[in-house]
């Protein structure tokens, strides 16, 4: 009942030398997040690679809200210029995402936002990208008063699925509803406003972010924008991007038979016809009425075949619902720009998360099964927030001799991974996760692959339990380096001079 | 055979023995059921009738809608008889996933509602599934909706215990058969028929086939998806197997090529993990004398599936096509035989050129329609594909100016219609994007 990660090789390598993690968990503490800045530099060349396969000119903006690193930002912003930019959704990171060295207009200010949000982005040059009418009166006026330079603005639409527009009559792909963006049916407010105020703003783009992994959904909405961005050129506005937001995903369990042996199993323990595989039989959304399983599991995929950039060029290379071509040649033949902005997929493979384990002890009712008490919380690896199931790798401690070379026990052993919280429902993952021995106190645990969304998205400090201290690692020659996490510039060689 | 309606020909499909020289069984007299006879085309015109017949009749003309879970079969059977009774039809799928059975249905008059994809960015406190609040819109007061609720319906499997089961029952004459084999979808045919089997006699033993968790078999569910089927109870099954979509068609191949019968993939995934379960039987037997009868069902035809085909076993379809084609040439052909001309040149040849190019734009008419250069013919690069194929679609006296977005399939076509004889094709470089970022004029319809 393994959930194995899938482990690229800088990553892959990092693990391997287990004695540099313990040596960074004894100095900083349990918890610890380790990242590598160079792998989200690769990754960005990733996405762009895609780009250049279908000829398509734009920015990867990152969605920086899926980790709150400097090292990361600022290894971004060491790229190409009109290659990467970065999303950002609050002041914060917009000044964060200025002070780690992005200029202005590589800026995409996406989400609702506040006053003192848009005045920034509008006085630095940030693209800003439109949540409703409402707000586009609120920039407008911004800019009046304070004689800021007009603003490059995206109008992000919502609810392509009411739209009866052009796409295949007889079938309606229903969507999921969103709080954001100005539905697809009353565009033509957002047109007028953009004509009131030419003065203001300047229309570069058309965007869209659908909370969906189906690709049927997204071309729907790609293809639907490609039109609208004719229609608005026919009433002389010059947009020229569309930007089609994020949710590319990412992979975390390497193999797909352990996934699917493991969700089956899920069913069946459901169903009572084996022990439960979670604390206290937990479901994750599936129920059993009457012998039969109802219910979604409210799981990520947590096996992807297809992910991050092969995600995006699978999207770009479906035919569109209506129009019948690719989105890539429809975006190409209507002389439109591409901009994405990836989160979870940008960071993919780029860190880690290392907790000690504290404490290891049978549990009451089952000999077999052990309770193991780490050094961190749920809020600090925050997978199971995000559904996301996939084992943790065991890093014994190598320090007493002969330890070791006498593991008690054999084979894979069954434990609840508990957190440090005097709080019962303080586990890292309900989940029975299964562990190639059992640990003992002293190991760490290193919870992989936790850049986007689960390494600091809900870190708190309650019970004043400390917070994770967030290191940049460099592979420098023949050994890691590492630096703490703010301390990080691309031109700095960690713990030494410029390199 | 007269019949006042459509209906009254469901079921009573032969049972069709399989040449023994073709499965290799030597111990074992192996039948096809032939529930693809049916006459709307599959096993799932009984079920459909049964549940749906008591409230047809009652709200025959009225302005109800009939709607079910289904993305094949059942969808089909349903259009059918809603348009019989001037009813609606509506079905409510996950993903339609062979394209020809959705456009089947939209010819039907089925009207097809996708549910939306798993959430990216998931809250796992939101357990509230599509499906939920699809049952909660089905019930809803005053709800014209008439929903027949294949996965949960009794009378689902009742149409198999009152048709299908007694049906084999009485072709062999009167013997159950000792093996019943049947795939599981909604767990009606396999239900039903082993029902009726076992009151005969309780030595049947019944084989249920489901899906390969990764594969996708039209109508068969994987196994964790079968827990999901209110129909589906572990206990009618003596034993469950799962078969591939490779297995599938292998089958689906062998019953179309060597027994005439016109199987689809479903059918083929019953023959083959038959095939497969009753050789070890077979061996058994060999030396006892014993004679063993097995029954499985070919629940519909091939003739839907074709894309299922093409994209899992693209050389079942036939070859390659014949004629000039821009793929044939290496990217080094295209580059040596291909001529380009810039931006300024191509201004300078269509204002002043003698004789003057034709402009031919290879984009989407959508994207011709937006902008295009002005006096441009546009010729959909898929339709020029098929025009050069068989010949010059211009005279070699026209000289030709290609133009696509960004001067990749112009300039590989410029080195095709070269190849091919014309003396002057040249292709825009850098495309209509280059003509634009130069500043150069392109108007709209």
């Amino acid at each position: 009942m393994y959930l194995r990660p899938r482990v690229d090789p800088p990553l892959a390598s990092l693990l391997r030398d287990a004695p540099f993690l313990h040596a960074l968990c004894d100095a900083l503490g349990s918890p610890l997040n380790v990242l590598l800045p160079e792998t989200v530099a690769e990754n960005a060349e990733r996405f762009r690679s895609v780009y250049r396969r279908h000829h398509l000119a734009g920015r990867v903006y990152f969605a920086h809200k899926a980790n709150r690193s400097s090292a990361l930002v600022r290894r971004l912003a060491a790229c190409d210029p009109a290659a990467v930019g970065i999303d950002v959704a609050s002041l914060e990171e917009l000044r964060h995402a200025l002070g780690c060295g992005f200029t202005g207009e590589r800026v995409m200010a996406t989400g609702p936002k506040d006053r003192d949000f848009l005045w920034l982005a509008a006085r630095v040059g940030a693209t800003v990208n439109l949540d409703s009418a409402g707000e586009l009166e609120q920039l407008a006026h911004l800019v009046r008063r304070y004689r800021l330079g007009r603003v490059d603005v995206l109008v992000r639409l919502s609810e392509f699925e009411s739209d009866g527009g052009r796409t295949g009559a007889g079938t309606r792909v229903l969507s999921r509803r969103s709080r954001f963006g100005t539905p697809v049916g009353r565009a033509g407010e957002v047109w007028e406003a953009l004509e009131r105020h030419p003065d203001a703003v300047e229309l570069t783009g058309l965007a869209y972010h659908l909370d969906t992994t189906a690709l049927e959904e997204k071309a729907r909405a790609l293809e639907r924008c490609v039109l609208l961005m004719d229609e608005c050129r026919g009433r002389g506005l010059r947009p020229r991007a569309v930007d089609i937001g994020g949710g590319f995903g990412a992979g975390y369990v390497a193999d797909a038979g352990e996934w699917e042996r493991w969700t089956t199993a899920l069913s069946e323990a459901v169903l009572g016809v084996r022990p439960p595989l979670t604390w206290r039989g937990h479901g994750y959304g599936l129920r059993n009425e009457g012998g039969t399983v109802r219910g979604t599991a409210a799981l990520y995929p947590a096996h992807r075949s297809v992910a991050g950039p092969g995600y995006l060029d699978a999207l770009l290379s479906r035919p569109a619902p209506a129009l019948g071509r690719p989105p890539a040649t429809l975006l190409l033949e209507h002389l439109n720009d591409l901009y994405v902005e990836p989160g979870r997929a940008l960071v993919d493979q780029c860190g880690l998360s290392l907790a000690r384990v504290l404490d290891v002890r049978p549990t009451g009712d089952d000999p077999t099964r052990h309770l193991v008490r780490l050094g961190m919380n749920a809020g600090d690896v925050s997978l199971e927030e995000h559904g996301v199931l996939v084992d943790p790798v065991l890093l014994p401690r190598a320090g007493a001799a002969g330890r070791r070379d006498a593991p008690p026990g054999g084979g894979p052993v069954g434990v609840h991974l508990a957190g440090n919280l005097c709080l019962e429902a303080d586990l890292i993952t309900r989940r029975v996760v299964y562990l190639p021995r059992l640990p003992r106190a002293g190991d760490l645990l290193a919870f992989v692959n936790t850049a986007g969304y689960a390494m600091d998205f809900h870190a708190h400090h309650a019970q004043r339990q400390p917070s994770a201290r967030t290191v940049a690692v460099t592979r420098g020659e023949g050994a890691w380096r590492w630096c703490p996490d703010e301390d990080y510039w691309p031109i700095t060689d960690p713990q030494g001079g410029p390199s | 055979m007269r019949y006042d309606t459509i209906t009254e020909a469901i079921g009573n499909t032969p049972l069709v023995r399989i040449d023994p020289t073709v499965h290799g069984l030597r111990h074992i007299d192996l039948f096809a059921k032939l529930e693809m006879l049916n006459p709307f085309g599959s096993v799932k015109d009984r079920p459909a009738w049964f549940m749906a017949r008591p409230h047809l009749q009652e709200k025959a003309g009225g302005d109800g809608t009939v709607v079910e879970l289904s993305s094949g079969n059942t969808a089909k059977a349903l259009a059918l008889l809603a348009g019989l009774h001037g009813l609606r039809f509506k079905s409510v799928t996950n993903r339609m996933r062979v394209p020809e059975i959705k456009e089947l249905l939209l010819l039907l008059g089925a009207e097809i509602e996708e549910l939306p994809g798993q959430s990216e960015c998931l809250d796992p406190t939101d357990t509230d599934d599509p499906l939920t609040r699809f049952h909660q819109a089905l019930s809803e007061p005053g709800s014209a909706y008439l929903h027949t609720d294949q996965y949960f319906n009794p009378r689902n499997a009742e149409a198999h215990a009152a048709g299908t089961g007694p049906e084999i029952v009485k072709d062999l004459d009167g013997r159950v058969p000792d093996w019943f084999v049947a795939c599981v979808g909604t767990a009606g045919s396999s239900t039903g028929v082993a029902r009726v089997l076992r009151e005969h006699d309780p030595r049947v033993r019944v084989l249920g086939l489901v899906a390969d968790k990764a594969d996708f078999i039209p109508g068969i569910r994987t196994i964790d998806e079968v827990h999901q089927v209110g129909l589906f109870d572990p206990a009618t099954y003596d034993s469950i197997a799962s078969v591939t979509s490779q297995e599938a068609i292998d089958g689906m191949v062998t019953l179309i090529r060597r027994c005439g019968l016109l199987s689809g993939p479903t059918g083929g995934a019953a023959y083959r993990g038959a095939v497969r379960h009753l050789a070890s039987v077979d061996a058994e037997l060999a030396g006892t004398g014993v004679r063993r009868t097995a029954v499985f069902i070919v629940c519909d035809r091939a003739e839907s599936y074709l894309s299922y085909v093409r994209r899992r076993r693209p050389e079942l379809l036939g070859g390659t096509r014949r004629g000039h084609s821009a793929g044939s040439l290496t990217d080094s052909e295209v580059r040596a035989e291909g001529r380009t001309v810039g931006v300024d040149g191509a201004r300078r040849w269509i204002a002043g050129g003698d004789p003057r190019p034709l402009v031919v734009d290879l984009r989407g008419p959508h994207a011709y329609a937006a902008l295009h250069i002005e006096g441009s013919v546009n010729i959909v690069d898929e339709l020029f594909e098929e025009l050069v194929r068989t010949g010059l679609p211009f005279s070699k006296r026209t000289p030709v100016l290609l133009a696509c977005p960004v001067g990749e399939k112009s300039l590989r076509y410029a080195a095709l219609l070269t190849r091919m004889g014309h003396p002057d094709v040249r292709s825009l470089a850098g495309g209509v994007v280059a003509w634009r970022d130069a500043g150069a004029p392109l108007i709209r319809e």
